[in-house]
């Protein structure tokens, strides 16, 4: 059940050495550069090659971790170019050290864009992007007292001695890329970059395991424009004129989305390489092509640029190549096509968290659900449904199809809002709360139609669950330590030990239940729902997922299963709820389910016989 | 009180041609849930394309409709099968970026042709207006209008009374259910694509007898139209219109009492607006995404 280990030679070659070692010899090179070479031409190509690559390391937080593609990210260099100047020229301080506060300006700019834009998704979002650049364009150029609109704006020129030419510009620069490089690498390995990835892959999934994403896509908002912000201060000082056609430029916002698709969109290097390779074909072009069509012909470089990465390269350089790579040497995950998944571990991995303190009172059900009801239009999906569940069972959910049993699970873990009625999870109400709290006190579901996150490896999916949120959470790592044995544990606790670096996109239907079970269980449920576990799997699976269940329910977790399949139903549960018509027609052990002509007519006979002769008892 | 109400009147005239300018980005965006973010380029091609036909033939450049529409269905056919198809294959961002960069070859062909300056087009009646209770309608204004109507209805009967906009809804609704029940679904997107920017063929000559014009112009148009069809409705034809005419009624009425400044922020507040209040539209699909999938 090992993962098959990437065989790496002799371990001072090791591909992780080699990278430290290319990475800390690249560094020095750029910082020793202009030591030796005053050429000023390659110094100001190297300047604007790293504030490319600022940015487009910047843009990759939001874009490529988080997955909202944002067109307006230029928008942020020019807030913070703007900020510096006027800090420098209204209070004399000087730019590089105004350049921070220019990056905390953009950061809460970047607030504010995530606070409008928070309920929009895809293309929404990116036209949201779209708006704010033109319309923070439009402000600056509008708002003439200040900024001096169209006028331009001046700063100061440099105050140290002409012989160190723009070297301050060049060492503010590197020391921000290599610090904005190291903070995209501490997002992507914490416990906050595999939430920023889940939220790429299905963001309300996330959501519903436990994941905050609305505190995850602002912090993730204002951590891409930090940076940027601060470049505009040093650029701005760089290149001493501010106006708004240049500095809040569409054309700035296309050069990053370039860099960080050519390199590679997600990756961490991909950007910066990006940038470097980008940057020295902007500074020829600058120098061949002159003359009034000029910026026409670099459009319709950048243009065909845009669509031959796109066609051609879509995965950017890195992701490419390192695909190339390890189909080369068969490092990749074999596919293990006929591998027998593991057997069910006869125990539970340890709990890792206290156990509820105070136990319900005795007669109190663990879930209390009390005329619950939802309408879509002039369908009631739910109407006035009302069942408990006892704490330490195994309750079924049956019905026919369309008789709301999904609907319920929905409205229990927060996807959809109920329209009345109520829902107590031992003893408190969590109708109001927000889906994350329902996974953060004790619920945990599975979909019908598997929902697990397809880009991310089997075990980064079983470390996006969250029971908590705090700040340090947040910077812990995912792959160290106890959280990641604890993956690990329960990953083979489903029998897919052997699958924990395989892409979760890339399994069977079968396998990709078992993960997202796995998912749910890591949650540590006190209360586990499972949509349809044994649809559309063979008999062995269904075998092997009642065996979980049973010893899942033996360690102490109330299980409530929606299904279709009656044996499994009738062996596995110690109580039935039988919805029709989104409202509870029959409870009780399955011997008196199996028997009740209600039930029978609702699924074989007229549904609304069957309605009328139950009502009276239907809402015990 | 005239000139509220003149404020009003124009702005609904201009509606009208930013409708039709709107319908193209619309249909595409139905059909292939992509924003086309190269349609404001296009709408300047064709202006500049109506530019130098009307200069070498003398014709009206309203009658050159008939010319540009054919000629960017061309384009689009073109465009459609050397390019914006290849891009679908992959990630969803892939043809919003594939369709960013062929704005800017479009943008960039047309700045090589035409040059950089501003361009406009003026036939005789450019400069008179009609005078209607006290009011001053431009003619350029009114006669763009009307054409921008009847090419709406046209494109409104193609997508509902025959069998080749049938089958677009049809794509549009599902394609998987399209392809099922037997329309070839790839040339189905590739007619919605060439229709799509055959409207902003007809749409870019129409503007360019209204507002002068340069290569650069296409990014105000391309805010301009994401936000009516952001306002209307994502994909909805009559939503484009009613999109359309409350931009430019507010465009006009901000012109009028606020600055004209300040008119061209309309579109981008708007965007913002719409999607903070209701984000999908007024009348459309939605858009907001927050809704379980199971």
């Amino acid at each position: 059940m090992n993962v098959p280990h990437v065989n790496t030679g002799t371990a001072w070659a090791s591909p992780r050495r080699l990278q430290a070692l290319a990475i800390a010899l690249a560094v020095t090179v750029l910082a020793l550069f202009p030591l030796v070479s005053d050429n000023a031409y390659y110094q100001n190509m190297a300047i604007m090659a790293f504030l490319l690559a600022v940015m487009a390391s910047g843009w990759n937080i939001i874009s490529g971790y988080t997955g909202y593609i944002s067109l307006g990210q230029s928008a942020f260099l020019g807030i913070g170019a703007y900020t510096t100047a006027l800090l420098s020229i209204h209070l004399g301080w000087s730019p590089l050290l105004a350049a921070p506060v220019g990056g905390l300006t953009s950061a809460a700019a970047a607030l504010l864009l995530g606070l409008v834009g928070r309920r929009t998704r895809g293309i929404a979002f990116v036209i949201v992007s779209f708006a704010f650049l033109e319309f923070a364009a439009l402000l600056v150029s509008n708002w003439s007292s200040v900024t001096k609109g169209n006028h331009g704006l001046a700063l100061p020129l440099p105050s140290w001695d002409r012989d160190l030419l723009n070297i301050p510009f060049y060492y503010a620069l590197l020391v921000l890329l290599v610090l904005t490089v190291w903070g995209s690498w501490a997002i992507r390995r914490s416990t906050f970059g595999i939430g920023l990835l889940a939220i790429r892959d299905d963001e309300s999934k996330a959501d519903g395991v436990g994941v905050r994403t609305d505190r995850y896509k602002m912090l993730a908002f204002a951590a891409s424009a930090l940076p940027i912000g601060i470049a505009g201060g040093v650029y701005g000082y760089y290149i001493s004129f501010l106006e708004p056609a240049a500095m809040f430029d569409i054309v700035i916002a296309m050069q990053i989305l370039l860099a960080a698709h050519l390199g590679g969109v997600g990756t961490l290097w991909g950007p910066v390489l990006g940038a470097f390779l980008l940057e020295p074909l902007n500074q020829f072009t600058n120098q061949t092509l002159s003359g009034p069509d000029a910026g026409s012909w670099r459009m319709i470089m950048y243009g065909t640029l845009l669509a031959v990465i796109v066609l051609f390269l879509p995965r950017g350089i890195i992701t490419e190549s390192r695909a190339w790579l390890s189909r080369r040497r068969g490092t990749a995950p074999r596919a293990r096509a006929g591998v027998r998944l593991t057997d069910v571990p006869a125990t539970l991995p340890a709990p890792s968290l206290p156990r509820p303190a105070g136990e319900l009172p005795s007669g109190e059900p663990l879930l209390r659900v009390t005329g619950l009801g939802k309408a879509f239009g002039g369908v009631k999906a739910v109407d006035d449904c009302s069942f408990t569940v006892r704490e330490g069972s195994v309750t079924g959910l049956i019905g026919p199809n369309g008789s709301g049993k999904t609907t319920v699970f929905n409205l229990l873990d927060g996807g959809l809002g109920a329209d009345s009625g109520t829902i107590e999870l031992a003893g408190r109400r969590i109708d109001r709360l927000p889906r994350w709290r329902r996974a953060h006190s004790g619920l945990a579901r599975t979909f019908q139609a598997t929902r697990v996150f397809p880009r991310l490896t089997a075990l980064e999916n079983l470390a996006v669950p969250s029971r908590s949120y705090s700040a340090r959470g947040l910077r812990a790592g995912v792959f160290t330590g106890e959280e990641a044995e604890r993956a690990q544990e329960w990953l083979e606790f489903v029998g897919m030990g052997a699958y924990s670096h395989h892409l979760a996109g890339e399994l069977s239907y079968g396998q990709q239940k078992l993960i997202e079970l796995a998912q749910a269980l890591v949650l540590e449920p006190r209360l586990l729902l499972l949509d349809e576990p044994a649809a559309g799997i063979n008999p062995a699976l269904v075998e092997r997922i009642s065996d979980i269940v049973r010893k899942l329910n033996a360690a102490g977790t109330t299980v409530v299963i929606v299904e279709h399949n009656m044996p499994l139903v009738l062996s596995l549960c110690d109580h039935i709820h039988v919805l029709a018509r989104g409202r509870v027609i029959a409870s009780g052990p399955p011997r008196e389910i199996e028997r009740d002509p209600a039930v029978l007519d609702a699924y074989l006979g007229d549904n609304q016989a069957a309605m009328a002769g139950t009502t009276s008892g239907a809402n015990r | 009180m005239g000139q509220l109400a003149q404020a009003l009147i124009l702005g609904v005239l201009v509606g009208g041609v930013y409708a039709l300018a709107s319908s193209g980005m619309n249909l595409i965006f139905g059909v292939m849930k992509v924003a086309n973010l190269a349609q404001g380029a296009m709408l300047i091609l064709s202006s500049y394309l109506t530019y130098s036909l009307w200069e070498a033939t003398g014709l009206d450049p309203l009658v050159l409709v008939l010319l540009t529409t054919p000629s960017l269905l061309l384009v689009g056919w073109v465009t459609y099968y050397l390019v914006v198809e290849r891009s679908r294959t992959t990630d969803a961002s892939m043809a919003l970026v594939t369709s960013f960069g062929l704005a800017l070859v479009t943008k960039g062909v047309v700045a090589l042709v035409w040059g950089n300056d501003l361009h406009s087009v003026s036939p005789g009646y450019a400069n008179r207006s009609f005078a209607v209770l006290g009011m001053k309608l431009p003619q350029a204004q009114v006669y763009a209008t009307m054409v921008a109507a009847v090419v709406l209805v046209a494109l409104y009967v193609l997508l509902t009374r025959t069998w080749l906009g049938r089958s677009i809804r049809a794509t549009a609704t599902s394609s998987e259910g399209a392809r099922l029940i037997g329309i070839d679904v790839r040339r189905t997107w590739a007619a919605s694509y060439a229709i799509g920017i055959a409207a902003a063929g007809a749409g870019g000559s129409l503007l360019s007898v209204l507002y002068p014009f340069m290569p650069s112009t296409s990014d105000h148009w391309i805010g301009l139209l994401l936000s009516i069809i952001v306002l209307g409705g994502m994909g909805s034809l009559p939503g484009s219109v009613v999109g359309a005419l409350l931009i430019a009624v507010a465009e006009s009425l901000t012109t009028t009492y606020v600055s004209p400044d300040w008119a061209t922020a309309v579109p981008y507040v708007a965007i913002i607006a719409v999607l903070v209040v209701r984000p999908q539209g007024l009348l459309g699909a939605r858009l907001r995404e927050d809704m379980s999938r199971a």
